[in-house]
């Protein structure tokens, strides 16, 4: 309670009672992309004169209020050439800005101080946004550029396991991560079990990773939040891109639409592995399916100055299907948003979301026995928040949300003859999950900015419900019902972010940064990789909520008139009733799913460098996180501590790009880690002619370190007047030099004789090179 | 449920097939101290009654366990004591030929004399079981399945299901040899598969073509024994069996030991458990019309 109080303190001592009561004029309007009218999500607009600046929000949106005068705004993006507006301003002013990517030719670095320190200034510790034009040089698997692959690059995050689309940052479990599909939660990021994201590239406009300073806005989830923003849709022309590809094809549509009030977007990718089937000489698996997709749709309205609409949705689901068994799995979002200006210093953004993930497998249906097993997950929620631009130096934000969860577990339906058909169900669960916040933003002078905040987080089991109550040794005791709608259980909380910047000069600064967050609603999986089949499971009367309270700092220099970035972090974290689950623990289908979890705590502390150089022809950056976490649960591993799974104490990543001419660029991706830790026996025995393995301690061992080299080569078509697009050739190699990177380590018993073992390791890729191509027209 | 795991873990493992690959490696791997490991098996019939005693080893030893003689190994049920003798093979202790358990009876066992960890000192050891009604099985029915992966005989139970909460293992003999003997071989259904209903063609078993240990051909007898096991059973082989097949990343938790109800440190099992047999004649093929 004691950081609550400094809070509130800080917050009224900074809340600007007493602002003069002189007079004040607001410029506001959006920052856009000048090609495709695409907001430009954290553009810079900063006062010449006084230093002052604000940062244009998620919608592009800036505000600035002054006292009457004549000011040189600068509007700045990365990558984009900055555009200087002096103005005489005397009442308010809508200033709608639309600035011009930098292009190629000029191949100068048109990159101004005031956007290319914002490393130094923004008061970000622990966030990370990456250019999507820069992820696409990178090299990727099959030649798939993914979004979720370029994040496991930085500092901080360490991928959960051999081309796993699953993450953990800064030691926290992958399910810790809230990831948000334009304000949607995305409950199971993966397509083909993990080897590629469900995210489009080419219907992604923005990407931003929080791993230590969360804004208050967001809660749910201990570790992180990863914020991703689709493309509006270019409101000027009619234009489109695609890709044919090594495994899929993509497809993306975009245009003006009731004279440029509005505009849509339509995107779509597929794999094809299955299309070849047929053509297989095992007549078998003709009719097998193998396949994902996903849809990306959106469509934005601009009723007038004041109201903005937008209609986001996505559909994917991945299919795998044989003679004998199917299956597929998959995410639903739809979000409805209405922007709307009470006046040029209040935004705001009214939300309703519906995300649901689900899964279903079993035979086909004219199988005898016949089996079916579904389950899903469907949440629909409401959000309501405000920004308000009083000062250019104060900015405040506040609102409020609310998500109703419905996760059916599971249920099976057996038939195994014409008279018997049974179905058994594991009851679903029900719960509220809402939150208020309150945050600011300040700066005192050139060098001081704070930001403050505090969400109040609720969360509400309801019923109908069926509770079952353990005792000591996670025996169910007896249970208790719960009536329809009945809310049983509640818990709450109080999460403070805090974080400070110190700017020391305009290449140095001192940034230091707390957050407690909470998270109710977790996954039950128990594997290093995850599987589409992991559920999500609420706090309930048996089990608490988890709770980090994370604190870290930051020293941010740069060099070469702001080319070459660097930042090392340091942070400290403690997990308290974290979730590791029961020595062979049965986790699906499990209606006692409750006994088979336990709690301890863990802490994670780390150290992240990061340099970043942005050159004419250069490009590039080395991340290297030196981190340990490790779990302390009584009952398990005989209540010794043990490092997590995702404990790996050297994680580097080396990213460069270099452009050999206009046209011609070659990148690559150097990537080391120490080997995930794992258990070994320690000694055996022989039960009816089968060895049994004897362990001593859990993840006490590591497989051998992880390093892989990847390469791409981007060749631009020359510009041909006479055809209507634009193509670009991209040959990628992953892992070049066909490295066996272990992903399972196992024991062999000896076919001839009993007594003798191997030890057996299992490596996915070796070397795999992929083409691709793509346009844009 | 577990079969149901089974085709999904078929499905996408075999997904992998074409990408993931195998290669031997030698590792290094650390000792630690000795453990009795004690497997022992009572049963409602004449055969069967007997305790194995023998000693953990390193993991990668090459020789077979090594037996612990010279034990005192005793059974006592409902005040009665009997002694189990060691056999000709070493470490083998079996029970006088005229015992036989008995359902609803609990038995426990005493091991003493035992010196594990070498330090001069004897110690004792101890587990119980109970054994659970036998499953009056009516009979098994084979029938012929063919898929374009592999051609087999189904075999299927038709059997009640007592009251109780029971746990069930299937042993399968063609002819009368034993088809699955192996503990990575064992079947075992948890009581959630028959849910006091009456099993109507449970599909329990596939008798594969190409496997020559267990192919069945017209004419042939395929006789189920069906055990109905313990709890404790059914956890000790269900988590045996998974540490057997080994570990991968998708599926399987971290590593565990396998549980046992010995106590003072010991590992293995000591069971209970009742046994019907139920036999058919392998049918020759239907001719489709």
């Amino acid at each position: 309670m004691s950081a609550l109080r400094t809070i509130l303190f800080i917050t009224l001592l900074v809340t600007p009672l007493h602002i003069e009561a002189q007079k004040r004029v607001t410029v506001s309007g959006h920052v856009r992309d000048a090609e495709t009218g695409e907001e430009l999500i954290g553009a810079s607009i900063a006062v010449k004169e006084s230093g002052a600046g604000t940062i244009a929000n998620q919608y592009g949106f800036y505000s600035i209020s002054l006292t009457p005068g004549f000011y040189t705004l600068i509007y700045s993006y990365v990558g984009y050439t900055p555009v200087t507006r002096p103005l005489n301003f005397l009442e308010d002013a809508e200033v709608n800005i639309e600035l011009t990517e930098a292009a190629q030719q000029l191949e100068e670095v048109v990159v101004t101080a005031e956007a290319a320190n914002s490393n130094i200034t923004s008061l970000e510790t622990g966030a990370t946004k990456l250019q999507i034009s820069a992820i696409r040089k990178m090299p990727a698997l099959l030649g798939e550029v993914d979004v979720i692959k370029a994040i496991q690059l930085l500092p901080g995050v360490q991928v959960t396991s051999e081309g796993s689309s699953g993450f953990s940052v800064r030691g926290g479990s992958p399910d810790q991560n809230l990831i948000l599909l334009d304000e949607a939660t995305v409950y199971n990021a993966s397509h083909l079990l993990g080897f590629f994201s469900i995210f489009n590239n080419d219907a992604i406009k923005d990407v931003k990773l929080y791993k230590g300073d969360i804004p208050a806005s967001a809660g749910g989830r201990l570790s992180s939040l990863l914020d991703v923003r689709m493309k509006d849709g270019n409101n000027k022309e009619i234009a489109g891109a695609g890709g044919i590809g090594t495994i899929s094809s993509r497809m993306t549509l975009e245009g003006p639409l009731f004279n440029q009030k509005g505009s849509f977007l339509v995107s779509g990718r597929r794999t094809y592995a299955d299309i070849f089937l047929p053509l297989a000489r095992d007549t078998a698996i003709h009719d097998n399916s193998l396949y994902f997709y996903d849809l990306n749709g959106k469509l934005n309205y601009t009723l007038n100055e004041n109201n903005r609409i937008f209609v986001s949705a996505y559909n994917g689901k991945d299919v795998f299907a044989n003679d004998f068994a199917g299956m597929q799995f998959g995410n639903n979002t739809f979000t409805v948003r209405w922007n709307h200006l009470f006046s040029k210093k209040l935004f705001s953004n009214f939300t309703f979301v519906n995300s649901k993930y689900l899964y279903n497998l079993g035979t086909p249906d004219d199988a005898a026995p016949r089996f079916t097993w579904l389950s899903n997950l469907t949440d629909y929620g409401l959000k309501a928040d405000f920004i308000y631009y009083p000062m250019p130096d104060h900015t405040f934000r506040f609102g409020l949300s609310s998500i109703y969860h419905d996760i059916a577990p599971g249920k099976i339906i057996t038939q195994t003859g014409a008279e018997q058909n049974d179905t058994t169900s594991l009851a679903s669960n029900l719960a509220l999950e809402s939150g208020a916040y309150l945050s600011g933003e300040s700066r005192f002078g050139r060098s001081l900015s704070l930001r403050y905040g505090l969400r109040y987080s609720q969360f509400n089991n309801i019923g109908e419900a069926t509770l079952y109550n353990y005792d000591d040794h996670y025996q169910v005791i007896d249970s208790t019902e719960y009536g329809k709608g009945e809310f049983f259980n509640m818990y709450n909380g109080l999460e403070p972010r805090l974080a400070l910047n110190y700017t020391i000069n305009d290449a140095n600064s001192v940034k230091i940064s707390y957050a407690r967050t909470i998270q109710y609603m977790q996954m039950a999986s128990n594997s290093s990789a995850g599987t589409p089949l992991d559920i999500w499971f609420p706090a309930s009367p048996n089990i608490k909520p988890q709770l980090s309270n994370q604190l870290s700092a930051g020293y941010f220099k740069n060099f070469l008139d702001n080319k070459l970035e660097t930042s090392a972090e340091l942070y400290y974290k403690r997990m308290k009733r974290s979730i590791d689950f029961a020595e062979h623990a049965q986790l699906i289908l499990n209606q006692y799913l409750e006994g088979e979890i336990r709690t301890g705590y863990a802490t994670s502390y780390g150290a992240e460098l990061f340099l970043r150089y942005t050159g004419k022809r250069f490009t590039g950056f080395a991340s290297y996180t030196y981190s340990r976490t490790i779990r302390y649960f009584e009952e398990v591993n005989n209540g010794d501590p043990y490092p997590a799974p995702y404990d790996k104490p050297h994680d580097l990543a080396l990213v460069a790009s270099y452009d050999i001419s206009d046209r011609v660029s070659l990148s690559a991706n150097w990537i080391y880690s120490t080997g995930l830790p794992f258990t070994l026996p320690t000694g055996r025995y022989n039960i009816e002619g089968n060895l049994i393995p004897l362990y001593t301690g859990r993840n006490q061992y590591r497989l051998d370190d992880y390093h892989r080299l990847d390469f791409a080569l981007n060749i631009q078509e020359k510009a041909r007047s006479r055809r209507p697009w634009t193509g670009e050739w991209n040959f990628s190699v992953y892992n070049a030099y066909a490295r066996k990177n272990p992903w399972t380590l196992n024991f062999v018993q000896d076919s001839e004789d009993p007594n003798l073992t191997y030890a057996e390791m299992t490596y996915l890729f070796s070397i795999i090179p992929a083409i691709t191509y793509n346009f844009k027209f | 449920m577990q079969r149901a795991k089974f085709n999904i873990a078929l499905l996408t493992i075999g997904m992998f097939v074409s990408v993931s690959c195998t290669e031997i490696v030698e590792i290094e791997l650390d000792s630690t101290f000795k453990k009795l490991v004690v497997y022992g098996t009572i049963t409602s019939d004449s055969l069967h009654h007997e305790v194995t005693l023998t000693s953990t080893t390193d993991y990668f030893y090459t020789e077979t366990p090594p037996p612990v003689t010279d034990a005192s190994v005793s059974i006592t049920y409902e005040g009665t004591t009997i002694f189990l003798e060691e056999s000709e093979q070493a470490g083998v202790y079996v029970a006088p030929e005229a015992f036989r358990g008995l359902p609803g009876t609990t038995y426990l066992l005493n091991i003493a004399d035992v010196d594990i960890d070498e330090d001069g000192n004897t110690e004792t050891y101890s587990a119980s079981t109970r054994m659970p009604f036998i499953i009056e099985a009516d009979s098994i029915t084979l029938s012929r399945f063919v898929t374009p992966f592999f051609s087999a005989y189904q075999v299927a139970l038709w059997s009640g299901d007592p009251e109780e909460t029971n746990y069930y293992s299937y042993k399968l003999f063609r002819n009368g040899n034993p088809i699955n003997e192996r503990l990575a071989d064992f079947i075992v259904q948890p009581d959630e598969l028959y849910r006091n209903n009456y099993a109507s063609g449970l599909p329990i078993s596939f008798l594969t073509d190409d496997d020559e240990e267990e192919a069945v051909f017209p004419g042939d007898t395929v006789t189920v024994e069906i055990n109905s096991i313990t709890e404790n059973y059914f956890n000790f082989i269900t988590q045996a069996q998974s540490e057997i097949f080994g570990n991968n990343p998708l599926f399987s938790g971290p590593p565990a030991n396998v549980s046992t109800n010995l106590d003072n440190n010991a590992v293995g099992s000591f069971t209970a458990y009742s046994i019907d047999r139920v036999s058919a004649i392998v049918p020759l093929p239907a001719f489709k019309k």
